[in-house]
Formats: structure tokens, C-alpha cells, sequence
């Protein structure tokens, strides 16, 4: 039950203190939230493509804000950031920095324009602003890389809170203990309703898949705070009070990063916020570009919110660790696994009722079902809408197009429950991994695309190239080895200590702009329609509900957009 | 300037300005945003060299609020590290786990503030076009009327 090192890593998976069987009350949370989930797609399903993929733009700055939230907050928001603040100190606040701020950026330079813009997905933007399908295939491949690796982390939060609630079913498939089978049952539950679901009423779904993580959230956190007479009505000011009494592993400055460490993870997270392609598809979906801006604040807001309140769970959490189970530092200390549900811990050692906690579990798998639906999508429309009916075949039917859509999902979660089954980080740290893939490919390119007219199509893709080989670099160093019984991470403790996977887009990101800009300098400027869309984007002139860009530099919006 | 589309907002403008039309709405009127270059760091209209101007303040406070308290951690630790009168927390994680979120927060609401002020120190009028967008749109794109 320690997890020290000697033992196998399979065994340490399984969080101690965690009382893992099979709860009725919060099963029954659990299935009627996705119940509810699936009518509510239903009530609100779609016909067309212009609804399915921009849900009409029509979508006004509240409910969008909220789709932003729920979106955006994942199971790495929910578990992974307390989990990290609990065992890794100050340098998990990292995630609470990297994961909020990086709105303001995608607000100040990014949300209008993208409305402006006005396409379906990431993808698009790539090949439409560079006139190339091998940028458009690039930046397809990357969402789906970073759907892939973003996912992992979600899975492993949905399978330890599922432990919690359904119980050990270790050894039910041979050779897989408790968690893994955990794994394996959640991911299938989500593929299946995936499937179910399509992107059926997704704007209307995350509305209320936010309302209920943000209140499981915030109820767990104050009832938790008022019974363990930590705090009154505003915990998020209050822990600190409690944090001398913490010991200075909680909150000593680059006690277990460096300083350098703790600048590149927060960057690469921030960065990777802005070229998130669920995220950025977000501002597709709003009827004006007013709306773009002010759902972008009302969305900080809401993430705010949780991010608040994470720091104090953390805080009571490990308190009441160290109380009631072994003390959270020093050695054995607290693992991995229980880290990672410290959130629902916190509320199960607080001697709370059964379906209380049962709510903030089931909270931790909405933020990860949400999550994981937005970035499932994004990735198999990716594959059937930018790859395949794009440039494989051009003739492809609706019926081609869906069952495309639908076997890169199933694919998705194949590959996804397989990494998950022997994760090599953190939920938080698997997720900054795909942020930083997101930094160092796709935000270089939205941002050169929309503020540099001369970003041409050799520059996107060398740029593109260089971003995806950078971040490689690291991963390879320092993750693939994990998988590999035969070696040790990382290869070159050298380059972990300077090009750490987490923050690694602190060093590709400017290298990438450097490569971009240069050998668009050297090659042939772009055409002038292409500088013309550009500048439409930014022009202050409004624009119609339906239009974008490209329509109104082009024959002033008589007709829809050809592709 | 051949083929631009600026005729017939134009039109639309002179009628809802109500004749507040400064020294900005007039370079306003008078600009083909679609022959003026995109650059960032020489933005090539007035109404770009003033949303620059709010853009860069905000990203110059924003970088100090996200980098600064580490920085200063680093730098001076033991002044950092001095716990806070009332609220009990050490200082330096207070500036980072409450300081820098709230930040962001309060500068994306200043910036949206401060960007609709330049639409209408410009004479741009969004209401109009969403509501005419909204009637000359396509008529598949019922909102189901749940718009605020």
C-alpha cells in the first residue's frame, strides 16, 4: 500500500484510503447524469452540417462562456490540478497559472478574428489561410495527436474516480488489475455514448455538463471546508490560514521544481491554451464577434471559478491526509494514485454521506466526459472532415463522411485506453504534454496566420514541421522509454533539465517563429486574396451573422463558402 | 480601389451616427481596411494603431501579473515568502494562485470594455448588423429563440 518503488507500478495505480466498492446511490448520479446528457443531445439534435459544426452561430456570450468552461475544464481541472498542488507544492500552481491567463491572450489577439474568420474546424483555418491541403493534413494529424494525449488523462481520472464508485473488478479480464479494467469500462462507456450522441446539441450539453462540475465542485469544497472547521463561506481566501500548519512542502517556492522549470511549464501551458483546437472552434460558434469577446471573459470567469477553489481542496485535502491517514510528505508520503483523488478523498475522509461524495465523483467524470466528447470530435472531424473528404476523396458521401467520423473515434479510444492502462504521468502532466504539442504547432500558425499577411505556405509548413519534430524531441526522451521495459527515463537527464516535455514549447515556439518567418521572407508572398482575408479579419467594419472572411472579400457574401 | 464592398454599410452608418461622427469616424469612413496591410508591429490604420495601443498595455500588464510574482520569488525569496496579515498566506503564493487568475480576469474585462469604447468613439454600430444579419441570414439558422 505504500508505492514505494520496489512495488509494481500496476499496484501503486490503486489509490489507498480511497474506499473502493460498488455504492448504489452514486452509480445511479453517474448514469442518470449521461442519461440526461443523451436527451438533452436529443431534444436539441441537429440537421444540418452549418448547426453540426457551428451550432448555427447563434450561440450568445453566457451560454457560450459556459460551453467555454465545461469545454475547457477537464478531469486535469478537476483532479489532476488539486492532486499536483497537493504533492508538488508551489509548482503545481503552475496549472492554475498556465490553465486561466492564457484567455487573455486568446482574447486580446485571437477570439474576434477567429469569429471573423469564420470556418469549422483548426484544420481548416490552417489549409484555407495557407492555401495547402499538406498544412491542412498536418494540423489535422496534430488535433488528433493532441485529442490522443489530452485523453489519456482523462481516463485515468475517470477510472480512479470509477473505482470509487463501481468497485475493484481487478482480474475480470485477465491480466488487468482493478484500474485497468476501470480503464477499459470508462472508456467504452464514453466511445459508446460518443457514438450515441454524435455532436448532437454539444453547445446546449456543456452549458449544463459546466452547471454540474461547478457545483459538485464548489458544494464538495464548502461543505468539506464548513464540517472540518476550516473555513466558512469563502474558502477559496480562507485556506490560508491553514497553510503554515501544512509544512513547507506545500507551499516553499522550487522546493521540487526549478525556477527555470516552473517559467517554461507555465508558457507551454499557455501557449498551448491558444492553439487548442476545441477551444479555438469555440469562437466559430458565437453570432458576432462582439459576442467572441465578451463570452471569452464570461468564460474566464466561470474557469476562474474552479481554479479558485482547486488550491483550497488541495489544501484540506492534504490536512485531512495527514490526520487520518499517514502523513501526506516525507517517505512513504502520500502516492501518486490517492493524489489524484484527493478531491473525492477529501470529501470521503470528512465522514460526509455516501451520495455526497457520490456527487463530487460523479462531477470529476463529467468535467472528463465533456472534455473528452470536445477533443473526440475535434479529432475525428479532423480525420473525416480535413483529411479525408478534403484530400483522400473529394466525392466522399454524408454516409462515407460519418463512418469515417465515427471509426477514428472508436480508434481514438483504442489507442487512448491502451496508454492509459500504464499511465507515465500525472492527469495534469498528460494533459501539459498536449498543450505544449498544441504550442508548438498549432499557435504558431493561427497567430503568424492572423497578424503576419506574409506567412506563406513554405513557412506554415516548414514551421509546422519544425513544431512537431520539437516536440517529439522531449517526448521521446522522456515518456516513450515508460513504455519501454528495457530503458530508463529519462535518456538525457541533460535535456529533460532544459527541454522538460511539460514546457517544452518555451524553446520550439520561438524556434518555430523563427523558422516560419524566415522562409516565408525567402519565398513567394502570398497572393493578394489571401492578404485580403487576412485584413478582413481584422477590419473593425461588422459583419453579418452568417458570413465569413472569405465571402466578404470575395463577392461580398452572395454566396456560402465553397468548401 | 476596385471591387470593395464598403457601399452599402456605408449608407447604413450615416444613418445610425446620428451625426457623432468625430475625427475617428471620419478616418473610419474614409479607410479600405482591405488595402491597408496587417502588421503587428506597424499596424497601417487609425483604428488598428489605437486597438494596438490597448492590446499591448493589457499584454505588458498581463506578463508582469503572470511572471512577476515568481520572478520576484526567485529573486527575494525571504521578503516573498512573509506571511500576510489576516488572510495568513505566504506572499508569494498568494500573487500565483489568487493574483495572476484574478489578473487575467480583470484585464479581459478592461480590454472588452476598452474595445467597445473604440467601436463607438469609431461609429461602428455591431447591434445594427447582428439584427440585419439575423433577417437577410439564411432562414435555416433558427436560434430556436433562446437568445438572451
Amino acid at each position: 500500500m505504500t508505492g514505494a518503488a520496489t512495488v509494481p507500478l500496476q499496484e501503486s495505480l490503486l489509490p489507498e484510503a480511497l474506499n473502493i466498492s460498488f455504492k448504489l446511490l452514486p452509480a445511479l448520479l453517474v448514469i442518470g447524469m449521461l442519461g440526461l446528457f443523451l436527451a438533452i443531445g436529443f431534444v436539441f439534435r441537429v440537421a444540418d452540417t452549418e448547426d453540426m459544426w457551428v451550432a448555427g452561430r447563434s450561440i450568445g456570450n453566457v451560454e457560450n462562456g459556459m460551453a467555454i468552461g465545461a469545454n475547457w475544464m477537464s478531469a486535469a481541472s478537476y483532479l489532476g490540478m488539486a492532486a499536483s498542488i497537493a504533492l508538488a507544492g508551489f509548482y503545481g500552481l503552475v496549472y492554475v497559472v498556465g490553465w486561466t491567463t492564457g484567455y487573455f491572450i486568446l482574447l486580446i489577439f485571437m477570439a474576434a478574428q477567429l469569429r471573423r474568420f469564420g470556418k469549422y474546424t483548426a484544420p481548416d483555418f490552417v489549409g484555407d489561410r495557407f492555401n495547402s491541403d499538406g498544412a491542412r493534413a498536418i494540423a489535422a494529424i496534430t488535433t488528433f495527436l493532441i485529442g490522443f494525449v489530452y485523453a489519456i488523462g482523462q481516463a485515468k481520472g475517470m477510472a480512479l474516480v470509477g473505482l470509487y464508485i463501481f468497485g475493484d473488478y481487478g482480474g475480470i479480464i485477465p491480466g488487468l488489475d482493478g484500474y485497468q479494467v476501470m480503464v477499459v469500462a470508462m472508456m467504452v462507456i464514453t466511445v459508446g455514448y460518443l457514438t450515441l450522441s454524435g455532436m448532437m446539441g454539444a453547445t446546449k450539453n456543456q452549458a449544463v455538463q459546466y452547471t454540474i462540475l461547478i457545483i459538485a465542485f464548489v458544494a464538495g469544497l464548502l461543505v468539506v471546508g464548513y464540517t472540518n472547521g476550516y473555513s466558512t463561506v469563502l474558502p477559496q481566501l480562507e485556506y490560508g490560514m491553514l497553510i503554515d500548519d501544512l509544512g513547507s512542502e506545500f507551499s516553499e517556492p522550487f522546493a521540487t521544481s526549478s525556477y527555470y522549470l516552473w517559467v517554461a511549464t507555465t508558457f507551454s501551458l499557455i501557449v498551448g491554451t491558444c492553439g487548442l483546437p476545441h477551444v479555438l472552434v469555440r469562437f466559430y460558434t458565437v453570432e458576432s464577434e462582439r459576442t467572441a469577446r465578451w463570452s471569452t471573459v464570461w468564460g474566464l470567469f466561470f474557469i476562474c471559478i474552479l481554479y479558485w477553489s482547486a488550491p483550497a481542496f488541495a489544501a484540506f485535502g492534504t490536512d485531512l491526509y495527514t490526520q487520518n491517514v499517514d502523513p501526506t510528505y516525507g517517505d512513504p508520503g502520500m502516492t501518486g494514485a490517492a493524489s489524484e483523488v484527493i478531491v473525492v478523498l477529501a470529501a470521503q475522509l470528512s465522514n460526509l454521506p455516501q451520495w455526497f461524495v457520490g456527487i463530487v465523483a460523479a462531477g470529476g467524470i463529467a468535467a472528463a466526459i465533456a472534455t473528452v466528447a470536445g477533443l473526440f470530435i475535434a479529432g475525428s472531424s479532423a480525420i473525416s472532415h480535413d483529411i479525408y473528404t478534403n484530400i483522400i476523396n473529394e466525392d466522399a458521401t454524408q454516409r462515407q463522411q460519418i463512418l469515417v467520423g465515427r471509426l477514428s473515434i472508436v480508434a481514438l479510444g483504442v489507442l487512448t485506453t491502451l496508454a492509459a492502462l500504464d499511465p507515465a504521468s500525472s492527469i495534469a502532466a498528460l494533459v501539459g504534454y498536449a498543450f505544449a504539442l498544441a504550442g508548438s504547432v498549432l499557435f504558431p500558425m493561427f497567430f503568424l496566420g492572423m497578424w503576419w499577411e506574409n506567412a506563406n505556405r513554405p513557412g506554415a509548413l516548414a514551421g509546422m514541421t519544425t513544431g512537431l519534430v520539437g516536440w517529439s524531441i522531449p517526448m521521446i526522451n522522456e515518456i516513450v522509454p515508460t513504455y519501454v521495459s528495457s530503458l530508463e527515463a529519462p535518456l538525457s537527464a541533460g535535456l529533460a533539465q532544459w527541454m522538460p516535455a511539460i514546457g517544452s514549447a518555451l524553446i520550439t515556439l520561438p524556434v518555430v517563429f523563427i523558422v516560419t518567418i524566415a522562409v516565408s521572407l525567402v519565398t513567394e508572398e502570398p497572393d493578394i486574396e489571401t492578404k485580403r482575408v487576412v485584413r478582413q479579419c481584422h477590419s473593425p467594419e461588422p459583419m453579418g451573422q452568417q458570413q465569413a472572411a472569405e465571402d466578404v472579400v470575395t463577392d461580398g457574401g452572395e454566396t456560402p463558402a465553397d468548401d | 480601389m476596385p471591387d470593395n464592398n464598403t457601399q452599402d454599410s456605408t449608407d447604413d452608418r450615416t444613418v445610425t451616427d446620428g451625426g457623432v461622427a468625430g475625427q475617428a469616424g471620419q478616418a473610419h469612413r474614409n479607410t479600405d481596411y482591405l488595402s491597408a496591410e496587417v502588421n503587428l508591429l506597424n499596424p497601417s490604420t487609425q483604428f488598428m494603431r489605437d486597438h494596438l495601443r490597448i492590446v499591448w498595455t493589457g499584454f505588458v500588464i498581463w506578463v508582469i501579473a503572470v511572471w512577476g510574482p515568481v520572478t520576484a520569488t526567485y529573486l527575494a525569496t525571504d521578503t516573498m515568502t512573509t506571511q500576510m496579515p489576516v488572510l495568513g498566506f505566504p506572499l508569494h503564493y498568494f500573487l500565483v494562485a489568487f493574483g495572476a487568475p484574478t489578473s487575467a480576469l480583470l484585464l479581459s474585462f478592461w480590454y472588452s470594455r476598452k474595445r467597445d469604447a473604440l467601436d463607438e468613439k469609431y461609429g461602428i454600430d455591431h447591434g445594427a448588423v447582428e439584427s440585419a444579419g439575423r433577417e437577410s441570414g439564411d432562414a435555416a439558422a433558427a436560434d430556436g429563440g433562446v437568445d438572451e
